[in-house]
């Protein structure tokens, strides 16, 4: 929400971060109550600033910064890649000693002369971020006023990725007379990203370091694969091209929110708000002959394509505030809500093949030899709601807040309503006046709440079982195909959540230490589901509501200010720790476990259900290693019925994305003018899956994985004269090594220093003479290093926390991967191959006129 | 300021009101960009099933995975060098895989429940009673060919013949002998009703009369072979095929006089195929796109290839320059499937009077590349031929004389054997028409050459021990072989003469060994060996590659039927659960 309005369709590129003047984030069900249905999963509050009376004042706002990768992929080297390779070979399980993927000619003269390619250095550079911001604000006592202009650019570590925003914002809050006041916020946002769809890093771990990116005159080796099976593979030092490689999006969004109140008797006030949302993105793409993305030969192939989609969302909320304190103990205040919205998307592309000249790029499809439309998309969705609160506050001591809202959606056919209530009290025990006894105690306060909470988060349409449609040709005649594969569901409605929460806030010592605790237990009922079907009856998938899950949680936060010393040095403390736990309680049918979908009762939603490594056949264990038709250097699974076979049977739960807790840590430091603060966090005890630590044959996890086809990730892999239980044999025969998926499960936990902060304040006496009010300078590091995580230590990875949902490889004994939503693999956390987190450093000025 | 006050409220009043009535109209659903359900029930909705119906066929034929499962773990082909799907090959860790079988089981029963739908609102969506039988006769060749391709994979499966249109988590297997009746059904009804010739709106080479009748003697035969035979099925095969075969003229359909012609790129729809799975190089409806592979796109112009392009001059060393360049017409090399060699071998022993061997595969690459030498010389693009691979051993004299490399079957002489990486290139899916060497095919699928009617009908004639007939329907297509248009007439006169076989000859490996000379790596070899009841036998016989996993397996012969995709398994969740194939 942003100043009281659905941000729909908003990204936070669209926001200047200097324009915030407050961000808060609810999470309980009697806070989010009178967001309605949007805030079923808490609610982040993003109020921006606005001007004040008085002296108009203006700030300048500005930093810049550098950026690097945390560390390299740890591929094979130019040696142990071919050592690798040669492994594969003698492990080819179906032609022993063959392969197809043997050295080339230059690879064998690479490994004479000791090539050693670093190709990930070709296609990372060191990424900057430049942020200027000046704004103007100030006023009347009847009108206020703020201006703000801001630019940012961010240059990303790849080459060919960048980001660039011009944003423009004015507020107006004005008095008309004593019963009315009117106010307008608009901000205006327009965005260039470049190359958002060019993902080089997969494709460029791949090439072998055993040849030279440059040919010895200098010149790029443009083909460095050459002899290979994969000969046509571009050099990627071509990605750093602009002309042959285009990709860029512009996004233009205007967000504005307007008011009106009336002051109709004391106490009783209407309020309007309008709020008006509309973006609009022209994307783009082309890719030349001969080049890293595009490694045809002819500009028969070249590929371009263009692509539009506008956006709008408007809200319009009619607000009845009651405010009033009789006998100035009894405080109370009604708001009465009606409020509709509607959001609106729309979408055309059209892509081509065969552009004769890189100039023409995509700006005339004309051009093109053969142009495609791509597929039209149109959403709308509507929302209507009623909403009444009551807030009753006895003596400040004793709080109750009613609410019942009422929210229709056009998602659901027939049962569109959906009504909920919450109820929350508040008892502030430190008003109380046997509490005058503990001085030690300053804050104590005790809350509580019920709510039910509902969730309409399915896609536009997906209740009506729409046709699928395909395209044939008969001879020369042209047709299209429908066909069912989706069925509709007249009985889709709400999910909703009855939660109840009990918090205690409290300060001791004058507030030197303060605290909250909080406890929630969440049931949520008819969640909605895509739910798989079974194959032969024809439509793979269905939406419904399905089933029931619980969620328990504790939340602890303190506060402490450890040192406060008169000579001004003054050190406080931040912890946060949360321990949350989701399971399903209820399937449908009262199954106990739907592998189908990867769901069982008393689990996370999400787990990783598969067959369970317990290392890799030994030469000594060939007859044992036969039974299951394995060769030593296999991998070992565990027989759980020791039935002699490796089947559906022995599938097990082998952990989940739940974390055991999650915790952060800040400290500050701060002496006169200078402060210093560390930000540190943990997440404790999940999994998280590194795809490409294995290989299914197709196109997820890392294609060709040990099989000595491509470089890959420089893992122990057994030989006979290395057994180990690491990793298995490679094999030059498979394009997927056998229980593969196994390979992929790590270790998540972390302990993270996410950010380290300097800054340095200016004395005012300093500043006295140059008409400056205040400036500060500080520098930033964020992403500084690791204290904890397993999967750095081993080797296998270089950031535990996951940066993804994609790419996994299913279980060879079970086709599905843990899902919610029913798109295999969508909510699995991954940590992938890709574009790694970056270590950035800043400096910083904030000046006030 | 009074009436600024009023205007407001006014303002606020009316903005409000209106809210109010817009309401109806913001809670309803209103998408505008798919077809919904409704319009099965229309002319056009119902060629539009039928049409979707043939398009998701694409996603099968011409695919990988599908490919592999057609024609690997046979007596006719090994793995590659860059094989997939290994276990399809080798049968070794089959039993786990169970999910590599799925996307016939999926597309095929999507595809039923669209006909169903088709076949239940076509009925009455059209009231032209000609053009209804007609489109109704589609729905049901299409339904009868999907439930055949269902129970020739996994025996017992769901039979469903009406719309699904509500959930269920339940399904149950029927017996294969009601999954026969549904199919001879079915086609008997389509082969009555379908046009004789491709007609609009289903042109090029959809299903036709001639089509039904191929695949109702194909499905009386299967069934004649199987446990759930009847005593009348071969006889009804022959009486199918000899319909077709009597009828062939007014059908429009026959043999070419060349071999070579039945699989020429440009000949798809001609008078020697059955019925193609379409394909284009349109862009939009012919399922292509430049540098396309995986997915649903025609790839077998990439699967049956050698990896000429990284033969280098000094071979076996992998020193000097690389010999050939990948081009268009050489193909672009996937190195997903070779040819079984010693079987390859004994099936094309004669190839002087035979002619499909030289026809079916490309056992020469001329020079393409500038400046290659071998120790033996240096090659001349366009003339000298770079890489030889005869069928045939060669003395060391010579290989001496010739400038480019030689591979022969076993390399005897002191010479270089075919290796899983080099090896004769199956030609029968070129495409030499393609924009870009790294295209898919644009060319049609074909999926039933005429030739096959005769060898199907042998087949029956031999199981009805009726030899004389069975040899004569051999000897048809036996004789086409024998055609070379570089003959005179009275050589293809003696050719044809030599290759006639007698009653007498005619054994089931001997008709299997036909099948091969014919049809070789065609897409359903795997099919014709578990239907002869012959896949463990011919795999003993000459696959080593797979036999020793194949003939592991508990009980015997288990791995003759395909595995139940375990999703399947899996999601049927109420009712009785949903059995395995035994030995999975």
């Amino acid at each position: 929400m942003v100043d009281g309005i659905p941000f729909v369709g908003g990204s936070i590129n669209d926001i200047n971060p200097d324009d915030i003047a407050n961000l808060e984030i609810l999470k309980d069900g009697s806070a989010t109550a009178i967001y309605g249905s949007r805030g079923a999963s808490g609610v982040i509050l993003i109020t921006t600033k606005r001007g004040k009376s008085g002296k108009a004042q203006m700030s300048y706002n500005a930093y810049y910064g550098i950026g690097n990768r945390i560390a390299s992929y740890n591929l094979f080297n130019g040696t142990e890649y071919a050592a690798f390779k040669q492994a594969a070979q003698l492990g080819n399980s179906v032609n022993p000693g063959t392969t197809v993927y043997g050295l080339t000619t230059a690879e064998q003269a690479g490994l004479a002369n000791g090539t050693n390619t670093d190709w990930q250095k070709l296609i990372f550079r060191q990424g900057s971020t430049t942020d200027h911001e000046l704004s103007l604000s100030g006023g009347s006592d009847a009108t206020q006023f703020s201006l703000s202009g801001g630019y940012h650019k961010d240059m990303g570590i790849v080459y060919g990725q960048s980001f660039e925003r011009f944003t423009i914002r004015s507020t107006i809050d004005h008095q008309i007379n004593k019963r009315l006041k009117v106010g307008l916020n608009s901000l205006q946002s327009l965005g260039y990203t470049n190359g958002a769809n060019r993902f080089p890093v997969g494709g460029a771990v791949r090439l072998s370091p055993l040849v030279s990116a440059y040919n010895a005159d200098g010149s790029v080796n443009l083909l460095p694969l050459v002899g290979s099976l994969d000969a046509a593979t571009v050099n990627p030092l071509t990605i750093r091209d602009p002309l042959t490689n285009l990709d860029r999006s512009r996004r233009l969004s205007t967000f504005n929110s307007l008011y009106g109140e009336v002051n109709i008797i004391d106490g009783l006030k209407y309020r309007a708000n309008i709020g008006l949302i509309y973006n609009q993105i022209m994307g783009g793409a082309y890719t030349g002959p001969n080049t890293f993305y595009n490694n045809a030969t002819s500009y028969a192939q070249s590929s371009e394509s263009v692509n539009n989609s506008e956006n709008w969302s408007y809200t319009i909320e009619n607000l009845l505030i009651y405010d009033k304190t009789i006998a100035q103990k009894h405080h109370i205040t009604f708001t009465g809500l009606y409020s509709v919205e509607k959001d609106h998307s729309q979408s055309s592309s059209m892509s081509g093949v065969g552009i004769p000249a890189d100039y023409l790029q995509n700006y005339n499809l004309a051009q093109a030899a053969t142009a495609t439309v791509g597929n039209g998309g149109f959403g709308e969705r509507g929302l209507q709601s009623y909403m009444g609160r009551i807030n009753y506050v006895f003596s400040g001591k004793y709080s109750l807040t009613g609410t019942v809202r009422t929210d229709g959606t056009s998602v659901f056919p027939s049962k569109k309503y959906f009504t909920y209530p919450a109820l929350a009290a508040a008892w502030n025990i430190d008003r109380e006046g046997f509490m005058r006894g503990l001085p030690v105690i300053s804050t104590l306060k005790l809350r509580g709440g019920w709510s039910k909470t509902s969730n309409q988060s399915v896609g536009n349409y997906s209740s009506l079982g729409l046709l699928s449609s395909n395209f044939y040709n008969y001879g020369t005649t042209t047709a299209n195909g429908y066909y069912v594969s989706t069925l509709a569901n007249q009985n889709l409605t709400w999910e909703f959540t009855n939660s109840i929460d009990i918090g205690l806030d409290f300060g001791i010592l004058n507030n030197r230490i303060t605290g909250t605790i909080d406890v929630y237990d969440q049931r949520t009922s008819d969640i909605l589901q895509q739910v798989n079907l079974p194959p032969s009856n024809g439509a793979s998938s269905v939406f419904e509501n399905l089933g029931k899950t619980k969620g328990q949680g504790l939340e602890i936060s303190l506060s402490s200010i450890n040192i406060q010393s008169k000579s001004g040095f003054n050190w406080s403390t931040d912890y946060n720790m949360s321990f949350n736990r989701n399971a399903i309680v209820e399937l449908h049918e009262g199954l106990q476990s739907d592998i189908g979908n990867n769901w069982f009762v008393g689990q996370p939603f999400n787990v990783i259900y598969d067959l369970k490594k317990i290392g890799i056949w030994q030469t000594s264990e060939a007859s044992q290693a036969a039974v299951y038709g394995q060769l030593p250097g296999q991998i070992k699974i565990q027989d759980v019925n020791n039935d002699g076979k490796i089947n559906s049977s022995d599938l097990q739960i082998l952990g989940s994305f739940q974390p055991k807790f999650t915790a952060g840590l800040t400290n500050r430091f701060s002496y006169k003018g200078i402060d210093l603060s560390i930000v540190s966090f943990a997440r404790i005890g999940q999994m998280v899956v590194a795809p490409y630590l294995s290989a299914d044959g197709t196109a997820q996890g890392y294609p060709f994985f040990g099989n000595g086809r491509v470089n890959q990730w420089k893992v122990n892999y057994w030989t006979p004269t290395n057994p180990t239980n690491d990793f298995p044999r490679p094999d030059a025969s498979a394009d997927k090594q056998i229980y593969a998926s196994t390979l992929s499960y790590q270790d998540g936990s972390f302990i993270k220093v996410r950010s380290i902060n300097l800054g340095y304040n200016l004395p005012a006496t300093f500043l006295k003479r140059t008409g400056i009010n205040g400036l500060r300078v500080y520098v930033t590091c964020t992403n500084p290093f690791i204290i904890y995580s397993p999967l750095v230590r081993s080797g296998l990875g270089i950031d535990p926390e996951g940066n993804g949902y994609g790419g996994i490889v299913a279980s060879t004994a079970n086709s599905t991967v843990p899902t919610a939503g029913g798109n295999a693999g969508s909510r699995v956390i991954t940590t992938n191959i890709n574009n790694p987190s970056t270590r950035n450093f800043q400096v910083g000025v904030n000046v006030k006129f | 300021m009074k009436l600024i006050n009023k205007i407001f409220i006014l303002f606020a009043g009316t903005a409000s009101l209106s809210m109010a009535t817009g309401c109806k109209k913001l809670l309803v659903e209103d998408q505008k960009t798919a077809i919904t359900q409704q319009f099965f029930n229309s002319p056009v909705g119902v060629v539009g099933g039928i049409t979707g119906v043939y398009g998701t066929l694409r996603g099968l034929w011409g695919t990988e995975g599908f490919t592999n499962q057609t024609v690997a773990g046979t007596d006719e082909t090994l793995a590659g060098g860059s094989a997939s799907g290994i276990q399809t090959f080798t049968y070794a860790n089959i039993a786990s895989n169970t999910d590599d079988y799925k996307f016939i089981f999926q597309v095929a029963y999507q595809d039923i429940n669209t006909l169903n739908g088709v076949l239940q609102y076509g009925s009455t969506a059209l009231t032209d009673p000609t053009q209804r039988a007609q489109y109704l006769a589609q729905a049901k060749f299409l339904r009868a060919f999907l439930y055949y391709y269902l129970v020739i994979n996994f025996g017992d499966v769901p039979l469903h013949t009406t719309y699904i249109a509500d959930v269920t988590t339940s399904d149950s297997r029927a017996p294969i002998a009601d999954v026969y009746k549904q199919i001879i059904q079915d086609l008997t009804d389509a082969s009555a009703d379908l046009q004789n010739t491709p007609t609009a709106p289903f042109t090029g080479k959809a299903a036709t009369k001639a089509t039904a009748y191929y695949l109702l003697g194909r499905a009386y035969l299967t069934r004649g072979w199987s446990k759930a035979a009847q005593t009348t099925d071969f006889a009804s095969a022959v009486t199918a095929f000899n319909t077709l075969i009597a009828n062939k003229a007014t059908y429009g359909v026959d043999m070419w006089q060349d071999y070579g012609d039945s699989f020429k790129p440009g000949n798809e729809y001609g008078k020697e195929t059955l019925m193609v799975i379409d394909e284009s190089s349109d862009v939009k409806y012919g399922n292509y796109a430049a540098g396309g592979s995986g997915g649903s796109y025609n790839s077998t112009n990439y699967f049956f290839r050698p990896n000429y392009p990284s033969m280098t001059a000094n071979y076996p060393a992998s020193t000097g320059a690389n010999m050939m360049t990948r081009d268009i017409a050489n193909g672009r090399p996937f190195i997903r499937i070779r040819p079984n060699t010693n079987y390859l071998t004994t099936v094309f022993a004669e190839r002087t009077n035979d002619s499909r061997f030289d026809k079916s595969f490309q056992t020469a690459w001329i020079a393409n590349t500038a400046s290659v030498s071998t120790p033996r010389g240096a090659l001349t693009v366009g003339v000298d031929t770079a890489i030889w691979m005869p069928p045939f051993e060669v003395t060391a004299a010579r290989r001496a004389a010739f400038k480019g490399v030689i591979l022969t079957p076993t390399g005897a002489n002191g010479g270089n054997a075919y290796t899983p990486v080099f090896f004769p290139s199956m030609r029968k899916y070129d495409d030499p028409n393609r924009a870009g060497v790294n295209d898919p095919s644009t060319r049609p699928f074909i999926m039933y050459r005429f030739s096959d009617v005769y060898l199907l009908a042998a087949e029956a004639y031999f199981k009805a021990n009726d030899l004389p007939n069975a040899a004569a329907m051999i000897n048809i297509v036996r004789s086409r072989a024998a055609y070379r248009t570089t003959n005179t007439v009275a050589q293809n006169t003696a050719a044809v003469a030599a290759v006639q076989i007698l009653p007498s000859q005619v054994t089931l490996d001997f008709i299997l060994d036909e099948r091969s000379r014919e049809l070789y790596e065609e897409c359903t070899r795997w099919w014709d060996l578990v239907r002869t009841q012959s896949l463990g036998r011919r795999l003993q016989q000459y696959n080593t590659e797979a036999y020793p996993a194949y003939s592991a397996s508990n009980p015997a012969d288990a791995f003759s039927l395909r595995p139940i995709p375990v999703t399947e398994i899996n999601l049927v969740t109420s009712g009785p659960k949903f059995p395995q194939n035994p030995g999975y």
